[in-house]
């Protein structure tokens, strides 16, 4: 905008309209330099985003199968109709929206504990900080891998249950307890990077906030629900909703670990997309539900931002 | 500035935060235990939970050795080549990306950020299943450019990028275009030398979202050769004769070398994650 200004004072003698198109003719020419330095991001956005979007919705409103080879035939909305009254897929939506819950309450909740805690002054709080962030660098698979070793029925958990005095737990071989197996995995690998951002969010609370909250004689409770909390608003929005993103997309351990059982307890939507286009072999069927998920993670990233952008500066 | 609640006894915090680190690296020390006893022993010493829980009674590093002689070292070398490509080339889209997004005066440049960003950041996986069709239309299906690809432009890497742009004061670009410098020099002589940091942590970005990939090159990767690190791992406790020692092994060998430029890089990475998050 500045560079604006200087040539603006250099052609002020041109007179207004010669000026105009000066301006013009600058803002066309960093128009065309900038597309150009846009141009690598704007390919791969077209080739590895828009492209495929498109492909799969056009595959949404076709049959394809193993059986057809690679022919395919034109059935427009009979692939949506049919997950719309398929209770498979209904069960799979709502394993995936009831694990996404738990995970991101969870995590949340934890990771603001421990920002508030690192937070007081604590000594080494960099190397507990680092040791709590540590998970988050490795490979979801490894992680899924160790951590499976560990659930099992003779596995190092049920050895610490057990010198607890409770008993054996069935873990990842549960309908009932598979899904909050996989819960406890995925929040020992995100805790601590959640954690990251709330920090940054408390340290930014300037401290007279919290001074004068005491002065007044307000106890650490109130002062934590009453000043900080509300401060700490836009940091947690974000987690939230980053968070509920990430998730949505969790498929590693239930490919891993469980092949979306016992009994389709693990079956989250993106295992079962998975399984329906490689196992299954309907791609159809497939491309319609990353359709309808597509749109559900649109909506959810355009709301983000537009909160980001509302509560910006 | 420490933040800080009102009085509480310090110590009894710090207790505190120390519990809850070690509490996160206890799942860490037991891999790396596991990985250094003998196979026959990583059951044992469970119950009653002892030392040897979680400190081997013998030290060996059979594990490393048998794995080392598999199948693990060309897929950590995939997993390594891809990541560093897709590191050094990214680090090329995503700056040119932000400099035009952040410096340069373009018409629709709101939309256009809006665009990039928005776009890139629907997270990849959602459609990693239709781009593997297209992929292998495009005979891109086993090969490095197939895997280095996707990773390319990446919605954290742009953002932060320009956030550190728009933090040059405009002072230097005016003086430059004065003087009659291309825009291309601009870029490479200002903006890349004085955003150095930015840059290493945009390349860390868009390494770890490599290294930690699981479902694109378990889907666009299947010939052994082309393997990468995690997808070996996966199918390695798949397998019908289990060698819990060697996934021990092969999983700590995974985790050492991002860890180790994580920690190294750890400041300037948590915190511009942290800024390009929530500024």
């Amino acid at each position: 905008m500045t560079s604006i200004e200087d040539v603006t004072r250099l052609s002020a003698s041109l007179g207004p309209r010669a000026l105009r198109r000066t301006l013009g003719r600058i803002r066309s020419s960093e128009t065309a330099v900038g597309l150009a330095f846009l141009s690598p991001a704007l390919l791969s956005l077209l080739f590895l985003r828009i492209y495929p979007t498109i492909s799969a919705i056009s595959a949404s409103f076709h049959h394809a199968s193993l059986l057809l080879g690679t022919s395919s035939r034109w059935v427009g909305l009979d692939n949506y109709r049919f997950l719309v009254h398929s209770p498979a897929f209904a069960r799979s939506v709502l394993t995936t929206l009831e694990f996404v819950a738990v995970t991101v309450a969870i995590q949340t909740v934890l990771a603001l504990g421990i920002a508030v805690l690192f937070t007081q002054g604590v000594r080494g709080e960099r190397l507990w900080r680092s040791l709590v962030f540590l998970p988050t660098t490795i490979p979801i698979a490894v992680s899924t891998v160790v951590w499976g070793i560990a659930f099992r029925p003779d596995g190092v958990l049920n050895a610490v249950l057990g010198a607890l005095g409770i008993a054996r737990q069935p873990f990842l071989t549960s309908s009932q307890q598979a899904l909050l197996s996989i819960v406890v995995l995925v929040s020992w690998v995100g805790v601590g990077y959640w954690t990251i951002f709330l920090i940054a969010g408390l340290r930014e609370i300037p401290t007279e906030y919290r001074e004068a909250a005491a002065v007044d004689g307000a106890g650490p409770m109130k002062t934590f629900f009453g000043i900080v909390l509300p401060l700490l608003r836009r940091p947690l929005v974000f987690v939230v909703v980053a968070n509920t993103i990430a998730n949505f997309l969790v498929f590693a351990p239930s490919q891993i670990l469980t092949r979306g059982g016992p009994d389709n307890a693990t079956r989250v939507i993106l295992f079962d997309i998975y399984s329906q286009a490689y196992q299954v072999g309907d791609r159809g069927l497939a491309s319609a539900e990353i359709v309808l998920f597509l749109i559900l993670l649109l909506a959810i990233v355009a709301a983000q931002f537009r909160f980001l952008l509302r509560h910006s500066g | 500035m420490r933040a800080r609640f009102p009085l509480r006894p310090r110590l009894l915090l710090s207790i505190a935060a120390a519990g809850v680190g070690l509490l996160f690296l206890l799942p860490v020390l037991w891999m790396l235990s596991s990985a250094f006893r003998p196979e026959s022993e990583i059951f044992t010493y469970l119950s009653p939970l002892s030392v040897h829980t979680i400190l081997p009674k013998t030290w060996t590093v059979a594990s490393f050795t048998a794995v080392l002689h598999g199948g693990l070292p060309r897929t950590i070398f995939n997993s390594m080549l891809v990541g560093l490509a897709t590191a050094l080339l990214g680090v090329v889209v995503s700056a040119t990306a932000a400099f035009a997004l952040a410096v340069l005066n373009m018409r629709f440049r709101r939309a256009l950020f809006a665009l990039v960003v928005i776009s890139f950041s629907v997270p990849f996986d959602i459609l990693a299943i239709p781009l593997a069709s297209n992929f292998r239309q495009w005979g891109l299906a086993n090969s490095y450019a197939g895997l280095i690809l996707p990773g390319l432009a990446n919605g954290l890497a742009i953002f932060l990028l320009r956030q550190f742009f728009l933090g040059i004061p405009v002072e230097l670009k005016e003086a430059a275009l004065v003087d009659g410098a291309p825009w291309l020099r601009i870029f490479w002589s200002i903006y890349l030398p004085l955003t150095r940091p930015a840059l290493i942590s945009a390349g860390l970005i868009l390494f770890t979202f490599q290294w930690q990939a699981y479902l694109w090159p378990l889907l666009i990767a299947t010939n052994p050769k082309i393997q990468l690190g995690p997808v070996y791992v996966a199918g390695l406790s798949n397998l019908y004769a289990v060698h819990f020692g060697q996934i021990f092994a092969a999983c700590v060998l995974l985790c050492v070398i991002p860890t180790a430029l994580m920690l190294y890089l750890q400041r300037t990475f948590t915190q511009s994650v942290a800024t390009s998050g929530i500024k």
